[in-house]
This record gives structure tokens, sequence and C-alpha cells, in this order.
């Protein structure tokens, strides 16, 4: 049986361990899983500002990640800048696609059922917002796969003795924790972020202190997806791009989201970390394909025990 | 009651499309023209396999625009062929239902397809079970011809072919260099594919006397392969053995040379690894990579070079080993229907059966002859092992084994150089 | 002639058409697409069981598809049982599987409920990949089981032509239609129906809506591991990627929310409009413009959500009332508005 297989494999291996090597591969590990990990967590953190302030599941968060990547490829190939410098090209496109999207498609919807607190129409209709998405841009782009070949940060690695460190890894780190403290800030400190935490807490309270809800859920989306083409930056880099690249990251954007807590600027971050955690390590006790089913199970028993995520508020779920 | 006039137009309106739409199905999606062979094909057109899917689309076309061109079959009378695309996506029961309308709709004469193993294997099933001849260029896995239907006919070879030939090259290579290689790891994706390569490796690795030091299968969607490049960085061994797909190969790739994991060789299984996009990706970490691929653009045959130019000019890049398949199965299928001189199935099978195809055309693969075994196997399909250099005008794919077929002036690097 | 006349000719009317399809249709690509939106049309009243009835959105149902295939494939392949009695054993199978995944996730809502079925079918999907042999099973990962077309017969489930199994799933799905019809007016129906919509005011009245809700589960992956028999045997090959696939879960979820969930004729309308779409576009433009037929589904998808977003059952039988009184001349109170001889 394989399983039995495997533990034996992981038994034996166990036993010819050189501490001192072994050691080094667990640290470069451990820092790869964090690094990879507070990427992924980006790409959750829009996510779970649409999902904690609109209550929805949005079907159609992997083909928007795939569309920041496209944009910020078009964006770096036409202009020859350092990948980072696209960000002012890709933030402010990817704010006003969300928010348009939100606006124009996804608005109908919440008001026509005004009274359901989560609309699951809006699941349908984000899920046709995928097909579309990935298919026309099959069609328009082709199936290639794209990468920056000539970017200046890629394939460089920073050398500590034995260990290798990934720098457009180091990069993207740095970068999902400027963006979760300023979407965090953002939230906290300014008068619109405000108005979204309160919507998100009381739908029918806000609009009754003069917040219009509508409003803030096209700026909640816009700002989710800004977040979203923040994250296919520090991917574009070292990554492929590719129509159906967003599948990819969907599900774990959402298993991310429920481990850290809905709403949780933080929680998605830590739960990005501990997602990437998992995929470094567990591969080196068992075969990377296991791996995945880990990560479903860890899923699963979050959401039994502690379904509000680990930093999420208990809201009357 | 008042009747909702707008309602019931609407509802009309919709009533009449559905009944419209309900019907095309008893339509053939083609005009029925004179003096033609149907054939339909059966290819991923989306979906993860689009990139492949699209070029042996081309690769038919420009085949099939050369045979039209050159006076169709002349046995039928100067009889065009004419191809019918069906988008499998990939997806069994999507093959099966494209195959039972192309032959009871569409009337299809001849089936090809379908590239993913998976699909290929129950869609051959129906074409066996109306009596329809299918021609399957490029799926590998064994057991398509190992099924006994009388209908199948393959070009490539099988993948245990390829395995076997993956580990003849080695030993060659040890020879040659006088570089003794002991520790194997085996990297591959965890598909149908990759795992009936990793089985066969491990047969052949036990025979040769190697030591396997990691066997990995990985997810192919994964998002991140630096886990599965740390391991074999871990294990040391002398030569890596992968099968991927296109994203997992340049990740994969990309992540080995930004790891430096020092290696002696490094030998992929076509597929992703000879998807064009791959060279792009991948620059010079690609270097010094073997792949076994059934084709490649320097193989020393006549019409090969001239084939490829056409193509590249075409379509942008150069042909792949899989796309040369297709393209050769048009030529075998030309070939069978001047003998069999008629439409009928049982007779086309029959030339099919006998087919001895050497000049042509087609005939640009690296071996000499096309001829089906009584399995439907071509008996002579070979494969060559190209390795990845840069000979001052770019990375390019150099033929290097088996040694009749390697490109002259040129020496393999064995092993790897390491910086 | 009256209302209630009218209605029962018309279901007899249809009854014929159903039957004697295959006997007028000799087209074996036509019974082929019909066979499969029949199935399609099962499955999707199977889930509405929970989808609709319970209120939930589950969207995983094609783990119960992957068990009942596999269950009934194994048992066939390697120990000679005929897949009638592997169906049963599948759907048993399918339904303890079911009331496993209902008893921690009913307690969640919306959202949630949703994501915690996608992570149990996915979880499923990825340990069959991973798993060669469990014991002295074989499923064979991703590689998948196939079939071989050798024993035709009854009993081996498994016939040369198309139209038993034409046969096969008319009746199934008759038979699921009448079981939905019959649980929807009954006490469990009613207590279905009011834990959707009030489950306090539910509880309150002394309704034990969770092991309601349990129930329908079970009975919802009872029956839909059965349509996975089915295609097992009709396609002859299966794998997790195929059986078991989140594509296979969404689309069967979608048409019934499309055709309108929680009524019974919605799953089905769902899946005779959106079945031929599907299938249509991808012949049609599949080889010129691939994706294209995803990018009309996706359309229609969205446009049918922000006009009809409870279904397009809601105006079709809206219409079909309004026929009903225009032919019968009464209203659905029964008062005789006019006279027709």
């Amino acid at each position: 049986m394989q399983m039995r297989a495997s533990f034996a494999k992981w038994r034996s291996l166990h036993l010819t361990f050189n501490r001192d090597a072994d050691m080094n591969f667990i640290l470069e590990g451990t820092i790869n899983g964090i690094l990879m990990g507070s990427i992924y967590g980006l790409t959750a953190l829009g996510l779970t500002v649409i999902f904690g302030v609109l209550k929805v599941i949005n079907f159609a968060h992997g083909s928007l990640i795939m569309v920041s990547m496209y944009v910020a490829y078009w964006a770096i190939i036409f202009t020859g800048v350092h990948p980072y410098i696209a960000l002012i090209i890709v933030v402010p496109v990817m704010y006003f696609f969300g928010y348009y999207l939100q606006d124009i498609i996804i608005k109908p919807i919440f008001k026509a059922e005004k009274d359901i607190r989560e609309p699951i129409t809006v699941i349908i209709v984000t899920t046709g917002v995928w097909y579309i998405l990935d298919n026309l841009t099959l069609l328009i782009f082709g199936p290639q796969y794209r990468s920056i070949q000539n970017n200046p940060l890629r394939g460089k690695m920073l050398e500590f003795g034995d260990m290798l460190i990934s720098v457009p890894k180091l990069w993207g780190f740095v970068t999902a924790v400027i963006t979760a403290f300023a979407i965090y800030w953002f939230l906290q400190k300014t008068r619109t972020g405000r108005a979204i935490r309160a919507t998100s807490l009381d739908r029918e309270a806000a609009s009754l202190m003069g917040i219009n809800q509508f409003k803030i859920y096209n700026i909640a989306f816009g700002i989710g997806t800004a977040v979203v083409g923040i994250s296919a930056v520090t991917l574009v880099p070292f990554y492929n791009i590719f129509p159906s690249v967003g599948v990819l990251f969907d599900i774990k954007g959402f298993i991310i989201v429920v481990l850290g807590g809905l709403g949780s600027i933080g929680g998605a971050i830590l739960g990005g970390i501990i997602i990437g955690l998992i995929e470094s390590i567990a591969p080196m006790f068992m075969t990377a394909t296991w791996a995945e089913a880990i990560v479903y199970a860890l899923f699963l028993v979050v959401l039994f025990v502690k379904p509000s995520g680990l930093f999420g508020v208990k809201y009357d779920w | 009651m008042k009747v909702d006039i707008r309602l019931m137009g609407k509802l009309t309106v919709f009533f009449t499309i559905f009944a419209f739409v309900a019907v095309l199905p008893l339509l053939p999606a083609s005009a029925a023209a004179e003096n033609v062979v149907k054939v339909g094909n059966i290819i991923p057109l989306s979906g993860p396999s689009a990139s492949v899917g699209q070029q042996g689309k081309q690769a038919r076309e420009m085949a099939v625009a050369e045979i039209n061109a050159a006076g169709g079959i002349k046995s039928l009378g100067g009889a065009k062929l004419q191809m019918i695309y069906a988008d499998s996506e990939s997806k069994p029961e999507k093959g099966v239902a494209e195959a039972e309308r192309l032959i009871n709709t569409e009337k299809v004469n001849v089936l090809t397809g379908c590239w993913n193993s998976a699909v290929t294997y129950p869609t051959t099933a129906v074409a066996e079970r109306y009596g329809i001849p299918f021609i399957v260029p490029v799926s590998v896995a064994d057991k398509i011809t190992e099924q006994g239907f009388k209908t199948v006919f393959r070009i490539a070879a099988k993948d245990s072919w390829w395995t076997r030939d993956q580990f003849a090259f080695l030993k060659d290579m040890e020879k040659e260099f006088n570089a003794p290689v002991k520790k194997l790891a085996f990297v591959y994706e965890n598909g149908d594919w990759g795992k009936g390569f990793a089985e066969q490796w491990k047969a052949l690795a036990k025979k040769g006397g190697y030591k396997v030091v990691l066997d990995e299968p990985y997810p192919s969607t994964s998002t991140d392969l630096s886990p599965v490049v740390q391991k074999i960085r871990r294990v040391k061994p002398d030569v890596l053995m992968l099968v991927s797909n296109a994203a997992d190969a340049i990740l994969l790739t990309n992540t080995l040379a930004e790891y430096k994991v020092k290696l002696k060789a490094v030998i992929a299984s076509g597929g992703g690894h000879a998807d064009p996009s791959f060279l792009k990706a991948t620059g010079k970490n690609a270097r010094y990579l073997f792949d076994i691929v059934e084709w490649e653009t320097d193989v020393n045959k006549p019409g090969a070079k001239e084939a490829n130019a056409k193509y590249k000019a075409k379509y942008g890049y150069n042909l792949a080993g899989e796309a040369v398949d297709a393209y050769l199965a048009m030529y075998v299928l030309k070939d069978a229907l001047e003998r069999a001189g008629s439409l009928d199935p049982a007779k086309i099978i029959k030339a099919l059966a006998a087919t001895n195809l050497t000049s042509g055309p087609g005939m640009i693969v690296g071996y000499d002859a096309v001829e089906f075994g009584k399995d439907g196997q071509n008996k002579h399909a070979s494969l060559v092992m190209v390795q990845i250099n840069d000979l001052g005008k770019g990375l390019e794919r150099i033929t290097v084994w088996p040694k009749s077929a390697r490109r002259s002036g040129y020496t393999p690097v064995f092993p790897m150089p390491n910086k | 002639m009256t209302r209630k006349n009218i209605n029962t000719s018309a279901f007899i009317l249809l009854g014929f058409v159903a039957f004697g399809l295959p006997l007028v249709l000799r087209s074996p690509t036509y019974l082929h697409i019909i066979i499969l939106l029949y199935l399609y049309a099962y499955l999707t009243t199977s889930w509405n069981l929970v989808g609709g009835f319970a209120g939930v959105l589950p969207l995983g149902h094609s783990a119960f598809i992957g068990i009942g295939a596999y269950a009934s494939t194994i048992l066939s392949l390697q120990y000679g049982i005929s897949p009638w009695i592997g169906m049963i054993a599948g759907g048993l199978l399918a339904a303890i599987a079911g009331i496993l995944i209902g008893l921690p996730t009913f307690k969640m809502r919306g959202a949630y409920f949703a994501l915690a079925t996608i992570a149990f079918g996915e979880g499923i999907r990825v340990m069959v990949e991973n798993i060669d042999n469990l014991g002295p099973l074989k499923i064979n990962g991703p590689r998948g089981l196939q079939i071989p077309p050798t024993h035709i017969g009854f009993g081996n489930f498994m016939f040369a032509g198309k139209e038993p199994y034409y046969y096969i799933i008319l009746v199934m799905l008759i038979g699921v239609l009448a079981f939905t019809y019959f649980i929807s007016r009954s006490k469990l129906g009613y207590y279905l129906n009011a834990g959707g919509e009030e489950p306090e005011a539910a509880m309150s009245l002394g309704v034990n809506v969770a092991r309601a809700k349990l129930i329908a589960m079970a009975m919802s992956s009872f029956l839909t591991a059965l349509a996975g028999t089915f295609y097992a045997q009709f396609t002859l090959y299966i794998h997790p990627k195929s059986v078991m696939s989140l594509d296979f879960s969404f689309e069967i979820a979608f048409i019934a929310l499309i055709g309108g969930r929680g009524s019974i004729a919605g799953p089905v309308l769902g899946a005779l409009l959106l079945r031929p779409v599907s299938d249509f576009s991808r012949i049609y433009f599949g080889s010129t413009l691939p994706g294209l037929h995803l990018v009309i589904f996706g359309t229609v998808l969205i446009l049918v959500m922000i006009f009809q977003p409870r279904g397009l059952q809601e105006p079709l039988s809206k219409f079909y009332n309004t026929l009903l009184d225009r032919i019968s001349g009464q209203t659905r109170q029964g008062e005789v508005t006019h006279e027709y001889s």
C-alpha cells in the first residue's frame, strides 16, 4: 500500500539523517514556505476584503489574478521597467476593473435580492465571469505560456552558506507585509475604511447611518481587485502567465481566507504562510501529492473546529 | 384573467429558439461536398492541453493543404481530404461524445486523435464498435494498442519504448564519455502519463543496476515547486529524469537553476519540455537538458528542414515531435486511401494494416518506414534524444542519439559542466 | 376539459413521447446527447433534495458520483459482481459518506457550507488520485479504471446499442422525479422547507431540522451515486478527473440553480436548456474559436441570474399555467370563465 511504503521510506530517511545538513534543509524549507506563503496570503488578501464586506464567494477571484498578471506582463513588456514599477499601472487599472465589475454585473443581483444576506446568485454570476474571462483570454491571447525573461529579479538568489533564498519571493514577502499594513491602516483610520467596516458588520444599520451601501461595495471590490493586482506583480517576475493560471490560486485563496478568518487582514497573510509552510515542509516527509491532501484536511478541520478562522471575529454565522 | 402578451411573446421566442437548437444535431455541421474524404479529428483545443492541441491541428492542416493541392486521392478520382475538428477539452466523456457525433452525424470515414491518453482509450473503443478506422498520431500509453482493437493504428512509439530508449541512451552516454552513473531521481507529474513512465523506470533501473534515490510524483498544477527541488538537492542524484507538462516543466527548470542544483544530466520525456514556449520561458536555464522526442528539426532526412521552415513561417514556431506525428498521420492516411481505392471502412482498415510507407513528404521522421504490427502499433517508430545547447546562434535542440542520427559536428555535453 | 384533465393528458403525452423517442429517432448521436441530458436531469434532481429543499449550496456532489462509479466498477472488475448490485453498494457507501459530511457542515451558514463541500469533494478526489491500491482493491490512482466492453447483457449492465441505456436512465429519471414529488408532499418535505426558511422558528416548534437535513443528504447522495454507476457503465472508463471533478459538481449545481432549485421541474428544465447550449456551442465553435463555448455558457449564466434569479422555472410555469387557463377556460381557483365544448 502506498501509504505504508512512503511511511517506511520516511522512517528509513530519518535513520540516515545527517543532523546538520538536515537542519539546513528544514530551515531553508521553512523560509521558502514563509516567503511563498506570504505571497499566497497577498493573493488572498483581496479576496478576504471582498468576502468580508460583500459576504459572497467571488469565484472569479482566480480570473482576476490572471487578468492582473496579463496587465502586469504587458505593462512591463511595453515599458521595459522594473516589474515593481509596473504597480503604477496595474493598481489603478485593476481597481477600476473591480469597481466596474461589481457595479455593472454584481450590483443588479444585490438589488434584486435585497433581503437575502448572502445572495447565492452572485456565486453563479461570478462563476460566469470566471468562465468568460478565462476563455476570452484564451481566445484573444492564445494558450502559450509567457514569462518575463529579462527582468532584474529573475533567478536571483541570496546565499547564506548552504542555504539559498529566492530574491523575488523576498520582495513578494515585503510587499505582502507592507500591503497588509496599508490596508489595515486604511480600514482603521480613513473615513471610507470605517464605512467599509461598518457595512460589513451590519448592512442595514450602516445605510441608516447615511452610508451608500452600493458605493461601498464598489469601492471594496475595487480595493480587493487592486490588491490582487499587487499580488500579480509579485508573481510575474518568477512565474508563468497563461489563461488558466488563475485556477491554481482560486481554491487556495478560499482555503486561506477561511483559515485566517473572514475579513481579517492579518489572518489572510498568516493563513497564506501556514499553507506555504505545509507545502514546503510536508514534502520532506512524504510525496508532494500528499501535501495537497493535507491542505484540504487542515481546511476541513478549521471549518469544523473554528469556522470563523484563526483570527476571525465570531459573527452570527 | 389577462394574458401577459409580452411574457408570452418572450417565451414563444424562447421556445422557438430552443426547438431550433434541439433540431440542430440532426443536421451535420458541415455541408456534404462532392467527392471528399471526411476525416474527423478529436483533439484538445481548449483546456490545459490547448497549446499542443493547436499545434496538432496546424500540422494536420499543413499536410492536408499539400495533399489536396497535389491532386487529392487519385484512386478516388481526386477526392480531397476534408478535415472536421472537434474539441475534446482533454475530457474523456467529451471525446466519446464527439466520436459518436462525428461517426453518426458527420459520417466521417476516418478518425484521428486524441493526444491525451485518457481521452484516447474510450474514444478508440467507440471507433472499434462502429468499425471506423482510427489513427492515433501521438498518445503514447501502451494500453492503446493492447486492447485487441482492429481499427486502431498508432504512429508514435509506445511509452515503454520511450522509457527503454531513455535508459539505452543513458548507458550509451556513460560508455561514450566514461562517466558512470549510479544514483537516479525520478520526478514526474502525478497523472496517467507520469505514473506510467515512473513504473517502467523503476523496473528498468533495477535491471540496469541503478539506485533510485528519489521517486517523487508532484501535482502538475503546483504553484511552487521549490520543495520538490529541495528534495532533489538533498538526495544528490547523478541523473534526474522528468515527466512534465509545459507549465511545471518551465517552473521546475527555472527553480532547479535558481537553487543551483548540481547534476550530471537531466533527461526529460518530451511533452511539456518539447513545447515551443518552454525554451522561451526558461532560456539558458534549460541548457544541456536532454529530451527524448519523436523528432527534431535537425533530423537528417530529406524534406525535414523544408517542412519545418514552412511550418515556422506559417505559425511562428518550430514543429514539435508530436506535431510531426500528426503531419505524418495525414500522409499515412493518404497512402492507405490510395491503396484502398474506396471509402469502405473495412477496406481502409485493411489498407492501413498493410502500410509500408518509406518515402514521401510525410517521412520526415527519424525512422525509415511506417509499418503497423497486428496490434496496430507502428513497428519502426523510434525516438531521438536531443540536447538543448547554444552553439552561438541561440538556444536550440540538437539531435544527439542514436549516434547515427546525431547532428554532424556536435559532441553532446555529458556530464553537465557545473558552474 | 378541466384543468386537471389537461394536466394529466399532457403528462401522458409526454410519457408517450419520452418512451417512444428511440423508436422514431434512429441517430445514435442524438440518443447519446439525450441520454446525457437525462443523466444531468437526474443528477440535478437528486442534488435538488439538498440544494433546493434543504436550502444550502452543496458544491461537492461529484464525490458521490465518483463513489458510486468506483464502487460498482471495482466490484465488477475484481470480484465479478453484477454492477446492479454494485450500484446499490455504491449508493449505500455514498449515503454514509453524505451523512458523515453533513454532520459537521450543516451547522455552517451559506458560503462556509459551500466551501466545505468543495473541500470535501476536492479532498476525496486528491486522495483517490494518490492511491493506487487500497488493501486488496485496485484503484489505480490517476490512470483510472477501464471496463472492457466484453460481457454484454442485462445482468452485466452492458449493452451493444444505446436504446437500453436510454430506457434505464429514463426510468431512473422518472423514479427520482416521483420520489422528489412525494418527499415534497411528505412531512420531511415540510420540515425541510420550514428549516430552510426559518430554522429558529421551526426548531421552536419541535422540528428536528438537523435530522431532516441529514436524511435529505443521505437520500441525495445515495441517488447521486446510482448515476455514477450508470455513467461508468455507459462510458466504460472512469478516472478521478472525469467523475470527481470540481467542474462536474459546479455544472450540476448551476444547472439546478438556473432551472430553479426547490422546485421539482426546475432542475430538469435547467438541464434541458443548458446542456444543449454547452454541447452545441462546443460542436459549432469548439474547433474554430476554442473556449468560445465556455464564454457563451458563462454569459448565459450571468444573464439568467440577473433577470431570473429564482430560476427559469418561474416564468415557464407561469406561462404553462396561463396556457392551461386559456385552454380550459378555468382559472386556478376553478371558476369557469368561458365554456368550451
